[in-house]
């Protein structure tokens, strides 16, 4: 049984607005990213995981148990972080974060005071003067401070200074390696890249494309861009019958792709011509869906 | 000319938060981009600009014009978009355009639609009342008002944060748009890839003082390269690494034995050594590390988080 399962999940508002027929799992352990302009769906998605949502078709499982009937009792497991903060009307970040352990009955806060050192958050701030950034922090300590077995974070870091990014991206990254079964919504395609096993896209309601990283990080071939610094050894290289993605033969560039095991050769051959200067061009999750999205199109 | 011109500013308030003797200028039809976290003082000075804040130190002059003095003479040819948007209650969308041109003076209805068009601001949302829309659309609306009366001068303080990947884009295309036309844009932003493509000088702010301040293109087009060279087997990482550890052109920046890998440093002039170097070995993979701009502004403030980066 997975952790997370959506299955044929539709919520239609009209106007072609809304989810429709997502299918989607999310393993034991695994931390998936969901990627996706503003309005495609991610949060109406995520929304549903939570149970506060009733599908118009279809079903979403926690744990094997239907979300939308199970909803307080699945919540128990879940971290989650929306993506619009609201607090209830409490004076300080303390007062929150102490409201929250009570609810979850936790008997210790340690693990809530060992997050909030690390990220650097003085929840003694009153909590309508917050900053974003710190918020998002708050909301984070109080999703993660019950240690719960499976974490939904919409947009967490969406609008944060590159600083706050990296703070909660390293604590993130440190409940998947425990273990803890995450689904991300994100803007930044970087982000996900760095951090998540797989990666959803999601446009216009539908799921276009899943994509393991592994299978992104671990081609067959690379991309290598070459410059030389005369026109004959550009040509001499363009003889030698290299397979050539893209030549720009004004700047005597050549973008060659090569297999994993021909970089030798292409070494070897490069030896005696005149490099000006060489560099991978790395496949990224972004040059994915771009492509996937232009086939889509066409 | 300089179209923005701040020299020696200072503004202290108290433990140590303000912003610290601060100089830079902006040119005509420049692109000046201002980095830095939250705090850094990016608001700060943008506000002294406006002429909001009178600076305690300093001089700052837009258009020629003393900014805190003379702010009336030059705020109607400067689109300003805030970092904090707090729009008119009671308002729908399009009664808060038309406020708009009437304090600006200026009705540019093709351009005002272009503005629309670009960033999809359907009638719909233009007509609900500006307390219900959602902070995206607010922002957009922040951009559209601010570039409407086609201002000479643009000051913007995180203008898309918040805003999704194609809406950036079509801002940065904007951007790109005004430039041509010889406008002077300052613009202070966390997103790395919008100062990347839009920028022609940046400033990297930290605790109130400019730490940095540098050609875009330069660090684009740096002849100083990083490469991960993996090799085949143990022996042939082990052999280039005892012969090269101390090669004064090729520096081992890092080197692991378990991945059979080694982090070199290299000028563009000697990557015709560094490849016949390398026929003489069994490679596996080989790969360069570019120095990104989040790179370089993370190096700033490396003794702040653990940074795990490349360097």
């Amino acid at each position: 049984m997975d952790t997370i399962e959506i299955k044929n999940l539709t919520k239609d508002y009209g106007n072609k607005r809304g989810i429709f027929d997502i299918n989607l799992t999310i393993k034991k352990g695994e931390m998936l990213g969901f990627v996706g302009t503003n309005g495609s769906g991610k949060t109406t998605t995520i929304r549903s995981l939570m149970g506060f949502i009733k599908p118009t078709s279809g079903h979403c499982f926690i744990n094997g148990k239907e979300c939308w009937k199970n909803a307080s009792e699945n919540a128990k497991n879940i971290g989650y972080v929306p993506g619009e903060i609201a607090f209830p009307d409490l004076k300080t970040g303390n007062e929150f974060l102490k409201n929250q352990a009570e609810f979850l009955h936790l008997k210790s806060g340690d693990y809530a005071n060992e997050m909030t050192k690390k990220l650097q958050l003085d929840t003694s701030a009153n909590l309508k003067r917050m900053s974003k950034g710190m918020k998002q922090k708050t909301a984070l300590v109080a999703a993660l401070m019950g240690n719960p077995d499976i974490i939904l974070l919409d947009e967490p870091t969406t609008g944060l200074d590159p600083l706050m990014r990296v703070a909660f991206m390293n604590l993130i990254e440190e409940e998947h390696h425990k273990g803890k079964t995450i689904l991300m919504s994100s803007h930044m395609f970087e982000e996900v890249q760095e951090s998540c096993d797989r990666v959803a896209l999601i446009s216009d309601g539908h799921i276009i494309d899943i994509v393991s990283m592994n299978d992104i990080k671990n081609r067959p071939c690379k991309d290598y861009k070459i410059e030389f610094l005369n026109k004959e050894d550009f040509k001499k290289f363009m003889e030698l019958g290299f397979n050539a993605a893209r030549v720009q033969k004004k700047y005597n560039q050549v973008t060659v792709n090569i297999k994993n095991d021909e970089i030798n050769v292409l070494f070897k051959e490069l030896k005696g011509l005149k490099v000006k200067f060489i560099s991978e061009i790395p496949y990224t999750l972004k040059r994915h869906f771009d492509e996937v999205l232009k086939v889509e199109n066409n | 000319m300089s179209v923005i011109e701040v020299s020696h500013l200072t503004k202290d308030y108290g433990s140590k938060r303000g912003v610290f003797d601060i100089s830079f200028e902006v040119n005509k039809g420049e692109c000046f981009g201002f980095l830095g976290p939250n705090g850094a003082g990016k608001s700060t000075t943008i506000r002294h600009i406006l002429g909001f804040s009178k600076p305690q130190k300093g001089s700052i002059k837009v258009l020629g014009y003393p900014s805190f003095k003379k702010y009336y003479k030059f705020l109607n040819k400067v689109g300003y978009i805030p970092g904090e948007i707090a729009m008119p209650a009671g308002l729908t969308g399009y009664a808060f355009i038309k406020m708009m041109q009437d304090l600006q003076g200026v009705h540019n209805k093709k351009k005002l639609d272009y503005l629309l068009d670009l960033f999809d601001l359907k009638p719909n949302v233009l007509s609900s009342d500006t307390k219900r829309m959602s902070l995206g659309v607010k922002r957009k609306l922040a951009i559209v008002v601010a570039f409407m009366s086609d201002p000479k001068v643009l000051i913007l303080d995180e203008p898309t944060s918040g805003l999704d990947p194609i809406m950036q884009n079509n801002f940065i295309n904007l951007i790109k748009e005004e430039k041509k036309e010889g406008k002077t844009i300052l613009l202070s932003s966390h997103i790395f890839s919008e100062v990347d493509a839009t920028c022609d000088r940046i400033a990297i702010i930290k605790d109130g003082k400019i730490v940095s301040q540098f050609v875009a293109n330069d660090l684009k087009h740096a002849t100083k390269k990083f490469y991960e060279i993996y090799f085949k087997t143990k022996v042939g990482y082990g052999k280039f690494y005892d012969k090269y550890k101390k090669t004064p052109f090729l520096k081992i920046l890092r080197n692991d034995e378990n991945k059979k890998m080694v982090f070199v440093e290299i000028d563009d002039k000697n990557i015709n050594t560094l490849i016949n170097i390398l026929n003489q070995y069994d490679l596996d993979y080989f790969t360069n590390i570019k120095e990104t701009l989040e790179d370089y502004f993370m190096k700033f403030y490396k003794e702040d988080v653990s940074y795990k980066g490349a360097f």
